[in-house]
C-alpha cells in the first residue's frame, strides 16, 4: 500500500477535513466521550492523517505510557492497511514516522508552561517543529476558558496549524451547551472549530459531529466507529 | 527414575546492571546450603561472588557469561541461570529465557525501572516467561519500592502488586511484612539465616491493611473462590490467595512484587518461597518443537520422562573441564552412557558424562529427566542444536539471534599470539552466535564482529587472559551492508584463450531485490545452454560476489540472482570459468541495479534528570538520530530515539559531560536502513581511496 492509497483510505476523509489540512489558519478540535470508548483511536487517526499529508505531529499523552501510545499508532496503521502487502506498507510507515513525536507526561506534572518549554527545546535546536499538536488526556475539569484561550495564543506563537484535544465526559454530569457539547467542555465550545462526540448505541458506536466549521459533511451527520477496529466509517 | 516435575523450577535472574542480581544469587546459594560463606561482588576478601566465575567478571563487578547452578529450597529443585545485565550481552539473556520456565526480575529500589529493565522485560514477554519481581537494595538512601512498583506498571505495563512491604527503609530497613499471611518477618543471625515471625508493628498496621486490600482486589480476578470469600467478608485462607497469585502469574497477567536487600540479608528467603509458590514448573509451560519428519510441523512437547528424548543445547563452554554443553531436557530421560542423535547433523553422540553445574564447579549425576537443566561433556555440537533419541526427529524452535553490528580489526603481536588467537576465536564463535570472525583477504586482517563495543572489548580481554593472546586492536567499524533497489539484467561472457587451456562461460539473467532473506539463486535455464554440472558454479560465483560489494566493500544482502541463458564450450568450459563468468555477470548487473549502502540503526534510550532533556535531545539530533518520543517521570526523563550506530561511538563520554554524569543510555540493534546521500558518498570515497592505497 503506497502512501497515496493510505491517504485515500484515511477514515478522516469521511469527515472531509482534508480541506482543513491545506488551510493556513489555526484551528482547535475536540473529541469527547465517556472513558474507554476510543478517543485515543480517533486522535491517532487524525494524527496519521496529518502525517500522511507530510505535516509533523507532536502527540502529547498525559497519564499514559510511551509504549501504549506508540502501540495505538501501530495498530491503527495496520488496520488501515489490513488488506495490503506488508513490504510497501513498511516502506510507507518508515516514510511517515519521522513526522511523529510522542511526549508523555504524568498527570500531576503536565502544564501548558512545561509543554511550551519542551516545544521551545525542540524548535530552537531545530530538532522538530510540529504543525499539528495532539493533546490526549488534558484535564478539562481544571481547564478554564482563559486557559484554553491561552492555547490559542500558544498555537500562534509556535506556528501550529491544529491542536486536537480529547475530553472525558461523565454520565452523572448532565450539563451541556446550546449545540449539545457536554460537560466539562460545555462552556468553552466556542473555542473549538470541530467537536466530535463518541456515543455508544446498542451494538454500534456513533461518532456525532456536534460542531464543524470546515467539514464537508453537515453538522449533525452521524458517522460510526467500527467497534472491532475503532476506524471511522459512514453510518 | 521419574522425577515429580511439580517440584522442579527452572528460573532466570535478570535485570539492569548493578541492581544486585549476582549478590542475590550468592545469598540464594547460601540459604540453600550450596555455599557456606558469603563473598561480595566487589568484596574486600578478593574471592568475589560465586556466580561470577570468570576472573574478568570478578574484576569488573559485572556478570558477563551466565553460569548455571542448582539448589534445593524447601523440597523444590531449582535450576538458576544468572544472566548478564549489560545490553551487549543480551544473547545470554535471550538464551536463558528460551530454556527457562520462569524468571525473577531484579530491580534497584533507588534506580527503579531503568532502560535495560525495559529491554529485559521485552525479551521476557517475547518468550512468554512468567515473572516475579524483587525490589532489591531497600537499605539504600532514596529507596522507594512503591515508586518502583508503580514504574513496573507504567513503564513495563505489568500488573505488578506488592505481596510484601518493607519494615523501615534505607538505614532503618529491618524486615518485611508478608501481605498474604499478614505477619512481620525479621532476618536474624550473622547472615540473616534465622527468620523470626512476629506481629506487624503497630505503626504499620493500617498501611499494611491498605496494601493487603489492594493486593486482594487485584488477585481476586484470578480466583472465583477468593472473590466469593471476599464478598461474604469471610476469613481468607492464605493458600487461597497464593493460588490466585499463582494463577495470575502463570497467565502472565500478574507480577507479584517482593522487597528486600540481598546485601543486608533481608527478604531473600521469602522471595525463594515466592519462586516455589508462584513460578511455573516445567509442566505448567507449553514448549513447542518442530517435527522434522513431517515438514517441520509444530507440536507441543509432552514433558513425559517416558516419552522419546528431546533435549536442547543452549550454551557451550570450553573451560578447564573440556567442552561443556548446557542442555535443557523437554521430554524423555537421558542416562549416562546413552546414545542420542543430533537432529541438525544426524550424527549419533554418546553421553559420556552428565553433570549438574554449580557455577564453575560440578557434580556428576547418572541421569537427567524431563524439565532438567544439566551439562554434558565431550559432545561436539553448536549452540541451539537439538538432541533426540533415535525414534524421533525434531528440533526445538530456533532462537532469535541478532545480526552483529560492529566490528574490529585485530592483529596478533607475534606468532605465538597468532596461534592462541585462533584457538580463542574458535571457542568464542562456537559459544556465542552473535560473535563472528573472518579474515579480510584484502587487508589480511582478522575481523571480529559483535553486538557492541563492550561485547568486543570483553572478548579481546578474554583472549589475553585466558589464551595469552596479545592482540592490537583497530578502531571499531560499523558493519554496513549493501543491497540493490531495482531489477537489472546481466549477460557476461568470460573468455580466456591465451596460453595453456582456455576458459569459456557465458552467464545471462537478471538480479532483483529480495524482500526477505539475504540471497537466493534461481536456475531458470532451459535447453541446456549452461550444462547442469556448471549451474552450481554460477551459484558459487554469485555468492563470492556477495562477500564484498563494490560501493564500500561491505557484504551484499537481499539479492535474488536468476540465470536464464548462457553458453558453454565443449573443451574450455569449467567450474572455474563459470564461477568467473558469474562474478563478471554480478559486477555487470550490480551497478545497474542501483545499489545502496545500509547502516545499522540502534534503538537508543537515554534516561536522565529532566533539566537535561534539551541537551539530551540536542545530542541525539546532532548524531542523525530520530527522536521517537520523550517520557517525563517526575524529575526524570527518558528520551527514546533511533540513531545510526556509526554516530554512537564515544556517546557515553559526551552524555556524561552534558549531564554532569547524571544520565545513562542503553542501545540495541533495531534495523538496517539506507544511509543518507552525504554519508553514502563519503563511504564510497573512503573505500575508493583505501583500495587505491592498498
Amino acid at each position: 500500500m503506497g502512501k497515496k492509497n493510505l491517504v485515500m483510505n484515511n477514515p478522516l476523509r469521511i469527515l472531509g477535513l482534508e480541506k482543513k489540512v491545506k488551510e493556513d489558519g489555526a484551528s482547535m478540535g475536540l473529541v469527547m466521550s465517556r472513558a474507554g470508548l476510543g478517543k485515543t483511536a480517533i486522535l491517532v487517526q487524525i494524527a496519521l492523517d496529518s502525517m500522511l499529508w507530510g505535516d509533523k505531529v507532536l502527540h502529547v499523552s498525559i497519564g499514559e505510557g510511551f509504549d501504549k501510545t506508540r502501540v495505538w499508532y501501530d495498530d491503527i496503521l495496520r488496520l488501515m492497511a489490513a488488506e495490503e502487502k506488508s513490504e510497501s506498507f513498511q516502506t510507507t510507515v518508515a516514510e511517515i514516522m519521522p513526522n511523529r513525536m510522542i511526549m508523555t507526561f504524568k498527570e500531576s506534572s503536565f502544564s501548558q508552561a512545561k509543554l511550551e518549554e519542551r516545544l521551545d527545546d525542540l524548535v530552537q535546536q531545530k530538532i522538530y517543529k510540529p504543525v499539528c499538536l495532539i493533546i490526549d488526556g488534558y484535564d478539562f475539569q481544571k481547564g478554564t476558558h482563559a486557559a484554553l484561550e491561552e492555547f490559542k495564543e500558544f498555537m500562534v506563537r509556535h506556528g501550529l496549524k491544529r491542536i486536537w484535544f480529547s475530553a472525558t465526559t461523565h454520565r452523572e454530569d448532565k450539563r451541556e451547551s446550546a449545540i449539545g457539547v457536554p460537560a466539562p467542555c460545555h462552556d468553552i465550545d466556542d473555542l473549538f472549530d470541530v467537536v466530535l462526540m463518541i456515543a455508544p448505541k446498542n451494538e454500534a458506536i456513533d461518532l456525532k459531529i456536534l460542531k464543524c466549521v470546515s467539514c464537508t459533511v453537515d453538522t449533525g451527520t452521524t458517522l460510526m466507529l467500527n467497534p472491532s477496529t475503532m476506524l471511522i466509517q459512514k453510518a | 527414575m521419574s522425577v515429580d516435575l511439580s517440584n522442579v523450577r527452572n528460573i532466570g535472574i535478570s535485570a539492569h546492571i548493578d541492581s544486585g542480581k549476582t549478590t542475590l544469587t550468592e545469598r540464594i546459594l547460601f540459604y540453600t546450603d550450596r555455599i557456606h560463606a558469603i563473598h561480595d561482588v566487589r568484596g574486600k576478601d578478593g574471592v568475589g561472588a560465586k556466580m561470577d566465575s570468570m576472573e574478568l567478571e570478578r574484576e569488573r563487578g559485572i556478570t558477563i557469561q551466565s553460569a548455571a547452578t542448582f539448589c534445593n529450597w524447601k523440597g523444590k529443585d531449582i535450576n538458576i541461570i544468572d544472566t548478564p545485565g549489560h545490553v551487549d550481552f543480551t544473547i545470554e539473556v535471550e538464551r536463558a529465557l528460551r530454556v527457562l520456565d520462569g524468571a525473577v526480575l531484579v530491580l534497584c529500589s533507588v534506580g527503579g525501572v531503568q532502560s535495560q529493565s525495559i529491554t529485559v522485560n521485552r525479551q521476557m514477554t517475547r518468550y512468554k516467561v512468567p515473572r516475579i519481581a524483587f525490589i532489591n537494595k531497600c537499605d539504600r538512601t532514596g529507596a522507594n519500592p512503591e515508586r518502583v512498583t508503580a514504574q513496573l506498571r507504567e513503564k513495563l505495563g505489568l500488573n505488578a502488586h506488592m505481596v510484601q512491604m518493607p519494615i523501615g527503609l534505607e538505614i532503618d530497613l529491618v524486615g518485611v511484612v508478608d501481605l498474604v499471611t499478614m505477619k512481620a518477618l525479621y532476618f536474624e543471625g550473622d547472615n540473616g539465616e534465622i527468620i523470626r515471625e512476629d506481629e506487624i508493628p503497630a505503626a504499620l498496621q493500617e498501611r499494611a491493611q491498605e496494601k493487603r486490600e489492594e493486593l486482594l482486589e487485584a488477585v481476586s480476578m484470578f480466583s472465583d473462590e477468593l472473590m466469593e470469600v471476599m464478598l461474604e467478608e469471610g476469613e481468607i485462607n492464605p493458600e487461597l490467595i497464593r493460588d490466585a497469585i499463582r494463577k495470575g502469574t502463570l497467565a502472565l497477567e500478574l507480577t507479584p512484587v517482593f522487597v528486600g536487600s540481598a546485601y543486608k540479608n533481608k527478604g531473600v528467603q521469602p522471595m525463594l518461597d515466592g519462586v516455589n509458590a508462584y513460578l511455573p514448573c516445567p509442566t505448567d509451560v507449553e514448549n513447542m518443537a518442530l517435527d522434522l519428519s513431517e515438514g517441520e510441523k509444530e507440536f507441543a512437547v509432552t514433558n513425559n520422562p517416558d516419552d522419546p528424548l528431546i533435549m536442547l543445547a543452549f550454551k557451550l563452554e570450553d573451560g578447564r573441564y573440556g567442552q561443556l554443553t548446557y542442555v535443557r531436557t523437554y521430554q524423555g530421560t537421558v542416562t549416562k552412557g546413552d546414545s542420542v542423535f543430533n537432529s541438525r547433523t544426524g550424527k549419533k553422540v554418546k553421553i559420556g558424562r552428565l553433570c549438574r553445574m554449580h557455577s564453575d564447579e560440578m557434580e556428576d549425576i547418572d541421569f537427567c529427566g524431563s524439565g532438567d537443566i544439566v551439562a554434558l561433556f565431550g559432545v561436539d555440537c553448536a549452540s541451539g542444536d537439538t538432541f533426540c533419541s533415535g525414534d524421533i526427529s525434531c528440533s526445538m524452535s530456533s532462537m532469535h539471534i541478532p545480526e552483529p553490528v560492529i566490528s574490529l580489526a585485530i592483529t596478533p603481536v607475534d606468532n605465538k599470539a597468532q596461534i592462541n588467537m585462533s584457538k580463542a576465536l574458535n571457542r568464542f564463535t562456537k559459544e556465542d552466535p552473535t560473535f563472528k570472525t573472518f579474515v579480510d583477504h584484502e587487508t589480511n586482517e582478522t575481523i571480529i564482529s559483535g553486538m557492541g563495543e563492550l561485547h568486543l572489548e570483553v572478548y579481546v580481554e578474554r583472549m589475553k587472559r585466558e589464551y595469552n593472546a596479545e592482540v592490537q586492536v583497530g578502531a571499531p567499524q560499523v558493519a554496513y551492508r549493501e543491497t540493490i533497489t531495482t531489477r537489472a539484467e546481466f549477460n557476461y561472457t568470460h573468455k580466456k584463450q591465451t596460453g595453456g587451456s582456455g576458459q569459456f562461460g557465458r552467464v545471462a539473467g537478471y538480479m532483483e531485490p529480495l524482500e526477505e532473506g539475504e540471497y537466493e539463486f534461481v536456475d531458470s535455464i532451459v535447453g541446456g545452454s549452461i550444462p547442469r554440472e556448471f549451474i552450481s558454479s554460477c551459484d558459487k560465483g554469485f555468492q563470492k560476489s556477495l562477500v564484498k560489494g563494490s560501493l564500500c566493500g561491505s557484504a551484499v544482502t537481499g539479492v535474488r540472482c536468476v540465470i536464464n541463458d548462457g553458453a558453454f564450450h565443449a573443451v574450455d568450459s569449467s567450474d572455474v570459468a563459470f564461477q568467473l563468468a558469474a562474478i563478471g555477470a554480478f559486477k555487470e548487473g550490480y551497478m545497474k541495479a542501483k545499489p545502496v549502502i545500509m547502516e545499522p540503526i540502534m534503538k537508543v534510550s537515554v534516561e536522565g534528570p529532566t533539566e537535561f532533556q534539551g541537551s539530551i535531545m540536542g545530542s541525539i539530533n546532532q548524531r542523525r538520530g530520530m527522536i521517537i518520543g520523550t517520557m517525563e517521570e517526575g524529575n526524570y526523563t527518558v528520551v527514546e530515539a533511533d540513531v545510526p550506530l556509526s554516530e554512537m561511538f564515544g556517546y557515553s563520554t559526551t552524555l556524561r559531560s552534558l549531564t554532569q554524569g547524571k544520565a545513562e543510555f542503553t542501545m540495541e540493534f533495531s534495523a538496517f536502513k539506507q544511509v543518507p546521500k552525504l554519508v553514502n558518498d563519503e563511504l564510497i570515497k573512503k573505500y575508493q581511496s583505501e583500495k587505491k592505497n592498498a
